[in-house]
């Protein structure tokens, strides 16, 4: 386990539920960057990403780099483990960040260099990723540390 | 009444707590729907469709087990869960209405002793399609995503925790007039609910519908045909399902994040009907759990999103209150049954025999599962 940016890899074990990669998902969970899915005829951006452009319909479909800063617009701290693998780590928060550069895309991810009571509302943060492997192969997780 | 498709039968199976059924949920199934039928002074041999969301249960299986007719007319909602409780509603008024079948049962069975349990999460190794972005973070429950539908509601318009609780309060309240009712006989006070443990915040334990088992089945007919029925028919005055284009979305990117989808479906179901929330007088809100009904409560256009807090507080959705909702305890106390004791109860309201009796009420409001798209309502009202 790597991590950039920070030596914390999240509230959740090592070996919890990875994404499975597919047709439109796979530059978003393995570039270590934050490319956001941009239509290559009409420059609309859209995520998650999808298979046909929700502007235009073009099926021609690249990537956009957006900057790393983004805000806590909603979030939940589980107290309930809903699984018997999370029981040791609840309490834990998860965020749902919109990033400054196009508040339109919304992220599901958890701060990791915060305590689940120190979460809120309006929380400035910025992305980082973490690199998580099993035996499908290595995935880069978008996560997100205070600034 | 012409032309109208009416509810003439109700019934249910037993209401148990999670594992507490001795029969299976197929057997459920069977269970609510052979007393509907009865209810309704009609035979098996009458039944010609089945109309249903989510549910396990094959109208095949049904129809063979039971003995219906000749089936017409078989139909089933697309996504999420709870939100579709009135559109099936709507799917048995459309194929009776429009004449591909006479008469449907609209059923939906739940067993969680047997089943997969709702408020808990499976561990996969990978997860794929919009739970590739939610299930690594440890977003995995219908409860969590409610939450972070709430907590920024409640953050924009600056809605109490004392405001989720009187959801609680007025469908337990409603539950200790009812005898069917899982929480009859076990009352909650406003101290035990903001005493209750966190599930995830800001939802505490009595915000979150429970794990049951049950059944719950309605029969719909044509008019002509409830004439000859042993009840008085409730005439489907409207329904509506409704999703605006990027209105939902994956993982919370949906456009008016917050939402409960229902602005969109208030719009037809007030069109379609003919009259405005002010003139319904009682209403079955689908409790998931209790953030989302005090969303869609606004989102029905019953008040400002603002406004909340002043509309349920000092008794304002409990029996003599401005808008009495869960008038049986709904799924938090009656049981949750995915919502089907909803509509059951609305039905009883139109007809006189509900336990939390609203007086003279002549309409009758179900709102489906909130939160979730997309939105579905149904307004019953009285034979005239
Ligand atoms: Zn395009």
């Amino acid at each position: 386990m790597t991590t950039t940016g920070t030596d914390v890899t999240g509230p959740l074990p090592d070996d919890w539920t990875l994404p499975r990669l597919g047709r439109v998902n796979t530059e978003w969970f393995t570039s270590g960057k934050l490319l956001v899915q941009t239509c290559n005829q009409c420059g609309t951006r859209q995520h998650p990403p999808e298979e046909i452009c929700h502007h235009c319909g073009s099926m021609d479909l690249g990537h956009t780099e957006l900057g790393p800063n983004g805000t806590v617009h909603s979030f939940t701290v589980a107290h309930y483990a809903v699984n018997r693998a999370l029981a040791d780590a609840v309490p834990y928060a998860v965020v749902l960040v919109t990033l400054d550069d196009d508040p339109s895309i919304r992220i599901i991810g958890n701060v990791l260099d915060a305590d689940p009571g120190e979460v809120h509302i309006g929380m400035p943060v910025t992305a980082t990723w973490v690199e998580r492997t099993d035996e499908n192969g290595s995935v880069q997780l978008i996560q997100w540390v205070s600034r | 009444m012409e032309g109208r498709a009416v509810v003439v039968g109700v019934g249910e199976s037993p209401y148990y707590k999670r594992g507490g059924a001795s029969e299976s949920e197929f057997q459920l199934a069977c269970i609510a729907i052979r007393n509907a039928v009865a209810d309704a002074g009609l035979t098996m041999a009458d039944v010609d469709g089945f109309a249903s969301y989510m549910d396990r249960n094959e109208p095949v299986r049904l129809s063979n087990a039971l003995g219906t007719g000749d089936l017409h007319f078989t139909g089933q909602t697309f996504g999420g869960g709870g939100n579709g409780t009135a559109a099936a509603v709507a799917l048995a008024d459309m194929a009776v209405s429009a004449g591909y079948a006479e008469c449907v049962v609209v059923f939906r069975s739940l067993a969680q002793g047997q089943f997969h349990r709702y408020g808990q999460a499976g561990k996969s190794r990978r997860a794929g399609g919009s739970a590739a972005y939610t299930s690594p973070y440890g977003m995995l429950s219908a409860a969590q995503i409610c939450a972070m539908q709430t907590m920024r509601w409640m953050h924009d318009h600056g809605v109490t925790q004392d405001s989720l609780a009187e959801v609680a309060l007025a469908c337990f309240a409603h539950a200790q007039r009812n005898p069917r009712a899982v929480r009859y006989g076990s009352p909650l006070t406003r101290e035990e609910y903001h005493a209750s443990r966190w599930i995830a915040e800001p939802l505490h334990l009595y915000d979150c519908c429970p794990e049951n088992d049950g059944a719950a089945a309605i029969v719909v007919t044509t008019a002509e045909r409830a004439r000859d029925c042993a009840q008085p028919g409730v005439p489907i005055v409207a329904a509506a399902q409704g999703l605006a284009h990027r209105g939902g979305g994956a993982a919370f990117t949906e456009d008016g994040f917050p939402t409960a989808h229902y602005d969109l479906v208030a719009r037809q179901l007030w069109n379609r009907a003919g009259v405005k929330p002010a003139d319904v007088p009682v209403a079955q809100f689908y409790e998931n759990f209790t953030g989302p009904v005090l969303m869609a409560i606004a989102e029905m256009g019953f008040c400002e999103p603002g406004e909340i807090n002043d509309f349920v507080a000092d008794g304002g959705i409990q029996l003599g209150g401005r808008l009495p909702i869960n008038t049986s305890g709904g799924n938090l106390a009656e049981a949750y049954i995915h919502g089907f004791g909803c509509v059951v109860e609305a039905v009883r309201q139109m007809r006189g025999t509900s336990t939390c009796q609203v007086d003279g009420a002549d309409l009758s409001l179900v709102v489906a599962g909130p939160g979730f798209a997309p939105g579905s309502a149904v307004l019953f009202g009285r034979d005239s």
